[in-house]
């Protein structure tokens, strides 16, 4: 017998984490719902609860909290140009937000969603007959990885455009959850297990996330990919550097977690790219080679330095 | 199951819905408005997208219990009152719609766009559209609708009608919109998967997860008590082969013995729902003993014995299927003696034909026998092997094509779920249906052959090419489909548009355990076209010559015949050739750009059908009917199939030309093997010279009836009287009768007048084994120069401009002639730029529009069309092909240009930035050695 299918809209936190609780171990949290439906289709997300978050006001919005700016989870990638303060202190994150998915998706996807977007792999993301013929990874209860040839780690990647530049920042977010509410450095959200990439309890919420302001963030951002819409991203990187001369260098979809490096402007950059390039887990799970990606790195970030003048 | 309250198009429904039903799914099922359509399920095309609360949404991602209480707009919604909206018009009227397919959600996402910036740049549109795949325009004509809509914005707009009613009687030669745009942009026309039968029950398949393995035993016990699941058939009840040739029928409906792929079908289950169906095929068990795969043309060459080969059947010892070589002259000789030669191997990747339409069918038998309603581009053939594959006598088999979108070759085979699902069909009493997933596509396949092939060319001082020789494989995959004639084509097609009388190729086909391959645009000839191309251009720079100068050393010319004896009538492609160089201002540009951006030219040549049919017989290739009766209106019934290419269209234009009339006088039905006349479908570019020429046949033999009843009626000759805006007249007055009078005239007694015109190849070529293939009554010309911008540092290229010219003969219709020509060019960047087939031990990578990378419309640089107008000779009107040829030039147009920007030769598709770097690197250290 299957269990029946259920669709639940909650109007609050509590509510939401009421029925987080209730369907514990087999629902899905969803917001715009473009990650987690296109896995669902390919039967990578097969949870009988869906939890829509959406009608959830604490969730939306954006407001200015002493020195941070917190946007709320819920706000779309195509709104963030809307927030002025983005434009000024962040134009970085425009510029990430507009490489996401295409420009229709943008319409409907979140920035929470975003930073939750489930790891992908080139085997991972395929229906559930495909990967039965390819013998079922680690990441859908097998035990070996197929991409590595055998290995027993899962290097799906980490394919949100949103969080390196978030990360750069400083980003920090609020989790709700039934045991309390917290609040973490995004970049200790990602666990760096593909199989588990987030260090979050299932019944967690991101309800904000929150940014540093005042600090004169200046920040590079670039995707790899083949074209120029239409892409989960083959590597990103960012590079900011803030008032105090703090360099942070984020990397995404060359790890299953954000490859995060810190360093100040008067660091030697070969090291700071070397040290980067080291931290990248890439696989040859994607489009483009992992030699190649790896490469990018180095060639992404060297440009990226050039164009902050440091 | 939950209560839903949507108001679509400013009507409220209230329905229930399963809890995770997607939008797409209530909205065409429950609410049953077909227009929003489903390419991918997965957000990745464009093509369902839908309008909340003015919002575009990908409604095939958006689960539908989200917007409960929300406004919706589809593409129904859009025109008011039968008033068009003035961007539907701007479609209609721009040619921004082919197929059809991807217009309501191209128009939705545009519609929502502007309304938030009512004047964009057209870097705007573009960015705003790059979610929306589009497959057959190459996006230039929908850019340039948005653009001038929002330059009309604000003025008084005109009805679609009245704006054509000044170009009422211009006919051949003057661009008109398909006789179907509005339909399309409305999102009326009714695919196959738009078509509802009453009582219908729906089919999955099981498919092989071996590429190559025996299977033992299928055990449907746990599947078939499922309740909803209404029968599983396997591979024994349709035991008989099939295959498009008849001369390499190789394929069964369902894998009998063994697989030889993965995703081959191994067993159907037909149920209530598409869901319980999908579920059974789970619990089907299947015992296969794997068998040695054989996943590329290394392992297929290799020889083997007779039991482990993919196909017993074959005079080979390997994997090879087909061999084919043909030598005129001494090509050893050839090559020792030219003054410059040049040796090069190549290699290229798979390609999908990346329609927008995913296949689908239904199925169903009742008093005339089988009716089939599928997307085909080819009812004929589908119509013989349903018969074939079923013991049905042709006569009880009905194939209706409806609208189709997109073909490009890969809806030319009969396929396997036809033949299932008529046969479950039958065994059940109720209409089957079937549609794939974009997964199941791309499994189906039938696209372009990886290729590996080495060439040899050498040239004289004079610029005289003196020889070629190519050594060609393609890699097949598990069955024939159009295979023989894609060998003989990748050497074939080599003999023009330049003389080369000391020609040889040898290529070999080969069975691998992977998707069958066959006719994709271009068919058989892009690959060594590319190497060709590209081969001249290094020959060239060897003698220090302008390329587009050797070219034009070499072309044949018009009136001429190639050494395989092909029969060149009209030929443009000087012409093509001389226009780019004047448009792209070549001579200022080529070896004179900065390093990092380049131009390069390529040239092309293409069938305008196939002279020598498929099957066999005295039928003609094309025949057309025409029918007029009292109320005056012409019925064309003719077998072509319009995919999107325009074909009913250019069909209305021939008919009206002849007669003079105006499209209100003119009704076409097509494909459909009830009503209309056999076709042998739109495929190898055959349809306008063909069916055209059928058309023109018929149309002049009623215009002689219709004026032989005039003069016997009046007395006056024949040769006096002519047909006009509607009208029989004569040139000093004294007749002046209306279209009407003159039908009640030629009608009277006898009843409706019917004519039937038809067209036949004229005997041609050279009386040799292989002299048949590629044989056509006339072949297209085109060139192609590209601008591209290579960056150093990534590799990356992207192609900046696009100056493509192309000879079609006459341009019949323009406006679709253009929209031919740019939708090659834009497939060509694909396969020259982000398109492959990648596979892990024969399991594809990448099935889905996210990892096939069609360009989007930001990858689509400026396309300037041109139409090089010649006079074929035979064609109707002077016309001929324009459908595929526009491709060959455009991939090696990229890959020289690459060489100009920065000295890297490309020798496989698509071009790898990896690879790139690489070469420039390696490049670097040879300068600095030297």
């Amino acid at each position: 017998m299957i269990a029946e299918q259920t669709y639940l809209k909650p109007k609050t936190l509590d509510e939401a984490l009421n029925y987080a609780r209730e369907h514990a171990g087999n629902f899905s949290y969803l917001a715009g719902g473009t990650d987690i439906m296109a896995n669902r289709f390919h039967e990578n997300e097969t949870s009988r609860c869906l939890i829509d978050l959406s009608a959830i006001p604490e969730l939306q919005g954006f407001r200015t909290d002493e020195n941070y700016l917190r946007i709320g989870s819920l706000m779309r990638l195509d709104d963030l140009k809307n927030i002025s303060a983005i434009a000024s202190e962040f134009p970085a994150l425009l510029e990430a937000a507009g490489a996401v998915g295409s420009p229709v998706i943008r319409k409907t996807a979140t920035i929470g969603g975003n930073l939750l977007c489930e790891n992908r792999c080139i085997y991972y993301n395929q229906s559930q007959w495909w990967r039965e013929a390819a013998g079922f990874c680690l990441k859908c209860g097998g035990d070996l990885c197929i991409a590595t040839g055998g290995k027993k780690a899962c290097f799906s990647e980490v394919v949100s455009d949103m969080a390196p530049v978030l990360i750069s920042f400083d980003a920090e977010l609020d989790l709700m959850d039934t045991g309390g509410n917290k609040r973490i450095k995004l970049e200790d959200l990602y666990s760096g297990d593909g199989v588990k990439p987030r260090n979050m309890s299932q019944t967690a919420i991101i309800s904000g996330i929150l940014l540093p302001l005042s600090r004169d963030f200046k920040a590079v951002f670039k995707k790899l990919r083949q074209r120029q819409s239409l892409e989960f991203t083959s590597l990103t990187t960012v590079v900011s550097v803030d008032e105090a001369n703090k360099v942070k260098i984020a990397l995404g979809g060359v790890d299953p977690k954000i490859v995060v490096v810190e360093g100040a402007v008067g660091d030697d950059k070969e090291k700071l790219i070397s040290k980067c390039i080291k931290g990248a887990r890439a696989v040859d799970n994607d489009m483009f080679t992992r030699t190649y990606r790896r490469e990018m790195i180095n060639v992404f970030l060297t440009n990226s330095f050039r164009e902050l003048g440091i | 199951m939950k209560k839903l309250s949507v108001k679509v198009n400013n009507v409220q429904h209230h329905l229930l819905v399963e809890e995770h039903d997607t939008l797409a799914k209530v909205i065409r099922e429950k609410i049953q408005l077909t227009g929003t359509k489903i390419g991918c399920e997965q957000g990745s095309c464009g093509a369902c997208t839908i309008l909340i609360n003015g919002t575009p949404v990908q409604s095939c991602i958006a689960p539908a219990l989200k917007y409960n209480g929300c406004g919706i707009t589809t593409i129904e919604g859009v025109a008011q009152n039968r008033r068009l909206h003035p961007l539907q018009t701007k479609f209609v009227e721009k040619g921004a719609i082919q197929c059809g397919y991807c217009t309501p959600g191209m128009l939705l996402t545009a519609l929502s766009f502007l309304d938030g910036n009512p004047d964009p740049t057209t870097h705007e549109i573009k960015e705003a559209l790059s979610g929306n795949l589009c497959r057959c325009t190459g996006y230039k004509k929908i850019i340039e609708a948005v653009s001038e809509y929002v330059k009309c914005a604000g003025q008084p707009v005109r009805e679609h009608e009245t704006a054509k009613e000044d170009s009422r009687f211009k006919m051949a030669g003057y661009g008109r919109p398909y006789l179907d745009a509005v339909k399309k942009v409305k999102g009326e026309a009714e695919f196959a998967d738009d078509i509802k039968v009453k009582n219908t029950l729906h089919c999955k398949f099981l498919r092989s997860i071996y590429p190559h393995a025996k299977i033992n035993a299928i055990d449907i016990s746990r599947a078939e008590d499922i309740p909803g699941v209404r029968l599983i058939v396997t591979g024994k009840e349709l035991p008989i082969p099939f295959g498009v040739l008849p001369i390499s029928e190789d394929e069964t409906a369902m894998a009998i013995e063994k697989t030889r792929y993965v995703g081959e079908i191994v067993a159907a289950v037909a149920a209530d729902t598409e869901e319980i169906a999908a579920r059974t095929c789970k619990a089907i068990k299947v015992d296969y003993s794997p068998l040695r795969p054989f996943l590329n043309i290394t392992e297929a060459l290799e020889d083997v014995e007779d039991d482990e080969r993919i196909h017993s059947h074959g005079k080979f010892n390997s994997n090879i299927h087909k061999q084919a070589e043909l030598r005129f002259g001494d090509q050893k000789d050839g090559l020792s003696k030219a003054n410059h030669t040049c040796r090069v191997e190549f290699d290229f990747q798979g390609l999908n034909h990346g329609f927008t339409e995913p296949h689908s069918a239904t199925a169903w038998w009742d008093e005339d026998g089988l009716t089939m309603v599928s997307a085909t581009q080819v009812p004929h053939y589908l119509h013989r092997y349903l018969s074939k594959t079923l013991e049905v006598p042709m006569n009880r088999v009905r194939v209706i094509k409806p609208f189709v979108g997109g073909g490009f070759g890969g809806k030319s085979d009969p396929f396997p779920h036809e033949i299932i699902i008529s046969h479950i069909s039958r065994k059940l009493g109720r209409p089957v249906k079937v549609r794939l997933s974009r997964e199941e596509v791309f499994l189906t396949n039938h696209g372009r052959h990886p290729t590996w092939l080495r060439m040899e060319m050498g040239v004289n001082n004079d610029g005289k090419f003196k020889v070629l020789d190519a050594d060609i494989i393609i890699d097949g995959g598990a069955y024939a489909s159009f295979g023989v004639v894609t060998t003989y084509y990748n050497g074939v097609l080599l003999q023009a548009p330049y003389k080369i009388d000391n020609l040889g190729f040898r290529t070999r086909r080969v069975y691998t355990n992977k998707p069958q391959c066959g006719a994709m645009r271009g068919h058989g000839a892009v690959n060594s076209r590319f190497a060709v191309e590209t081969m001249i251009d290094r020959l060239a720079e060897q003698m220090d010559m302008d390329p587009c100068e050797l070219r034009f050393r070499n072309f044949l010319g018009p009136n001429t015949t190639t050494v395989g004896q092909y029969r060149i009538t009209s030929n443009g492609v000087k012409a093509c050739l001389e226009k780019v160089m004047e448009q792209s201002k070549w001579s200022r540009n080529y070896r004179k750009r900065p390093e990092g951006s380049g131009f390069g030219v390529a040239c092309g040549f293409f069938i305008s059908g196939s002279a020598l049919p498929i099957h066999w017989n005295e039928y003609p290739q094309s025949v057309v009917h025409l029918k007029v009766d009292l109320d005056g209106r012409v019925l064309i019934t003719s077998g072509a199939s319009d995919i999107g290419q325009g074909s009913d269209t250019m069909l209305a234009i021939i008919v009206a030309e002849v007669l003079g009339l105006s499209m209100d006088y003119i009704a076409i039905v097509s494909a459909d093997t009830l009503l209309t006349p056999i076709d042998l479908g739109s495929y190898s570019s055959r349809v306008t010279f063909m069916a055209g020429n059928a058309a023109k046949m018929a149309a002049e033999k009623l215009k002689d009836n219709i004026l032989q009843a005039v003069s016997t009626n009046t007395n006056i000759q024949v040769s006096e009287l002519s047909l006009k805006d509607e009208r029989v007249l004569t040139t000093d007055g004294k007749i002046d009768l209306s279209w009407i009078e003159a039908v009640e005239i030629a009608t009277r007694k006898v009843g409706a007048l019917t004519t039937t015109g038809s067209y036949n190849s004229p005997k041609l070529g050279g009386d040799f084994k292989g002299a048949g293939a590629g044989l056509s009554p006339s072949y297209s010309f085109g060139a192609v120069i590209a601008e591209v911008k290579v960056d150093k540092q990534t590799g990356s290229v992207i192609v900046k401009n696009i100056w493509g010219a192309h000879d079609p003969g006459k341009a019949l219709n323009p406006l679709a002639v253009e929209g031919q020509l740019e939708g090659s060019w834009h497939m060509g960047i694909g396969q020259a730029l982000s398109e492959q087939m990648k596979f892990h031990e024969g399991l594809l990578l990448n099935g889905n529009f996210l990892d096939y990378k069609i360009p989007t419309t930001l990858d689509t640089p400026d396309i300037f069309s041109n139409i090089v107008e010649t006079t074929d000779p035979e064609g109707p009107f002077g016309a001929k092909e324009c459908g595929e040829g526009a491709l060959h030039p455009v991939i090696p147009a990229i890959a020289n240009a690459i060489y100009d920007a920065v000295g890297v030769r490309v020798t496989s598709l698509p071009v790898d930035p990896e690879k790139i770097l690489k070469e420039m690197k390696e490049k670097a250290l040879q300068e600095m050695i030297s």
